[in-house]
């Protein structure tokens, strides 16, 4: 069960970007880490892990955020299902194919977490959006994504190895 | 490196998720979100220490620690003499031209009959404190975690002030140990509030990209740049005089109905640490007599 090692690892990404990454400014922006986390694993493990990950850093992310809880649940499990669906595995090689969806699927998900908050009533100004949050934080998870790469297929290995760290 | 779909899983965990947003906004998730703080919280709270702990290390330099001690023990002493300036002109000055403004109304209408009343005593019960641990995830609101809940006596509505008498924003959700706090600057959230010398009234705003903004300014008021922008205590909600920022200009469109102004604020709100959370104040009693005929 791959939730042995996705739950510390989630919480301790959504605690660290909250402590920590909040105050982070890279290129205008930050990365969003638990997001990173789950598209990569979406990617490396595909479609049925993914979205458990996407559901399970969304609960996290929810609970350290204000506002209305469940919308980055629903936000990182539909880009996890999206990321993780079979269509993808075509596009190339593993690398390529995740630094491409941890950009396009930073930009999905924050693309849907603005409509939700619309949705819910609240205000949304999506060219500030679009340059001062999702722009940066496609780009840093695009260039951050063979870190992620590196550091999760350690644990996919080791849960091979064992054989008893898959769903 | 992929597994074979079990089809359901990812349609489950889709409906399970929408589930929790639909029963979030219908206020029926309050126990399952402290559950899920009690595994959550100890380790932000942990990891919060361990970061500040690090975050130490990197000033060991001695001369540089001294200098910025010294830097920040004039700062602080600044800042206290600062809000106790205000809050003295609050308290003297702006009373004193509200005495003379009566005074002149007596003198000019004689042949009233006038009942002099005290405003009831200004003062704030403030307990519990909180250390913020972490920024709200959601970048496009803006809220603190704090390590003060409902065990200390925090509840929902409370307004949160840091460096003495400068309003951070109000507790919006609050479990056992920790509580959510919608800053100032959250696109969603509203503060009646006066301007200190000029006693114009407005609402503060912000814009979603967090710059304030007070809005329903009369468009024959006369706003000046520089001015303080304080709490109007208009409904009971919040403190009076509880201070926010500084104009910093002001806009007016022929065609609008309210001028606006840009507010600077008084804190830098990413740089929270230490806030004070007010349980209970004096609130002005607001009662209507009829007369009997």
């Amino acid at each position: 069960m791959s939730l042995y090692f996705g739950i510390p690892i989630l919480l301790l990404g959504a605690v660290l970007q909250s402590i920590w990454l909040e105050d982070v400014r890279i290129l205008g922006g930050r990365p969003d880490l638990v997001m990173l986390l789950v598209i990569t694993w979406a990617i490396i493990r595909g479609l049925d892990e993914g979205v458990l990950w996407g559901f399970v850093g969304g609960l996290f992310c929810d609970l350290l955020s204000g506002g209305p809880f469940g919308v980055w649940s629903v936000a990182l499990t539909l880009v996890a299902f999206l990321v993780g669906q079979p269509w993808v595995h075509s596009l190339g090689p593993t690398s390529i194919r995740l630094a491409m969806m941890a950009g396009l699927g930073t930009l999905a998900a924050h693309h849907l977490l603005l409509g939700m908050l619309i949705l819910l009533g609240y205000p949304v100004d999506w060219g500030w959006s679009l340059q001062t949050i999702i722009g940066p934080a496609a780009l840093l998870n695009f260039l951050l994504s063979p870190l992620s790469f590196m550091a999760l297929v350690w644990f996919h290995q080791r849960g091979q190895r064992r054989g008893g760290l898959s769903l | 490196m992929t597994r074979r779909s079990r089809s359901w899983l990812p349609y489950l965990l889709i409906l399970l998720a929408f589930a929790f947003l639909v029963l979030s906004e219908a206020g029926l998730l309050g126990p399952f979100n402290n559950a899920l703080a009690y595994i959550v919280a100890p380790v932000e709270r942990g990891l919060s220490g361990l970061f500040q702990n690090i975050g130490e290390l990197f000033k060991t330099v001695r001369d540089v620690r001294e200098l910025q001690e010294t830097v920040d023990y004039l700062q602080e002493e600044n800042t206290a003499l600062r809000i106790e300036n205000i809050r003295l002109r609050e308290q003297y000055v702006a009373e004193n031209e509200q005495l003379r403004a009566l005074l002149n109304f007596s003198e000019e209408n004689p042949t009233y009959s006038l009942v002099g009343a005290n405003i009831v005593e200004r003062g704030c019960e403030i307990y519990p404190c909180g250390e913020v641990l972490g920024q709200g995830l959601n970048p496009y609101l803006r809220y603190v975690i704090i390590n003060a809940g409902s065990r200390d006596g925090v509840a929902v509505g409370m307004p949160v002030i840091a460096g003495g008498a400068t309003l951070v924003g109000r507790v919006a959700q609050v479990s056992r140990q920790q509580a959510y706090v919608q800053l100032v600057n959250d696109p969603t959230s509203e503060v009646a509030v006066m301007l200190q010398g000029s006693r114009i009234s407005g609402m503060l705003i912000s814009r979603p990209d967090g710059t304030l903004l007070m809005t329903q300014i009369l468009p024959d008021e006369t706003v000046e740049v520089g001015e303080i922008v304080i709490t109007a205590g208009l409904g009971g909600l919040l403190p009076k005089g509880l201070i926010l920022g500084q104009v910093e200009s002001i806009t007016y469109q022929e065609a609008a109905l309210f001028q606006e102004a840009v507010i600077r604020p008084a804190i830098d709100f990413r740089r929270l640490e230490v806030l004070l959370v007010i349980t209970d104040f004096p609130r002005q009693p607001m009662q209507i007599r009829l007369e009997e005929p």
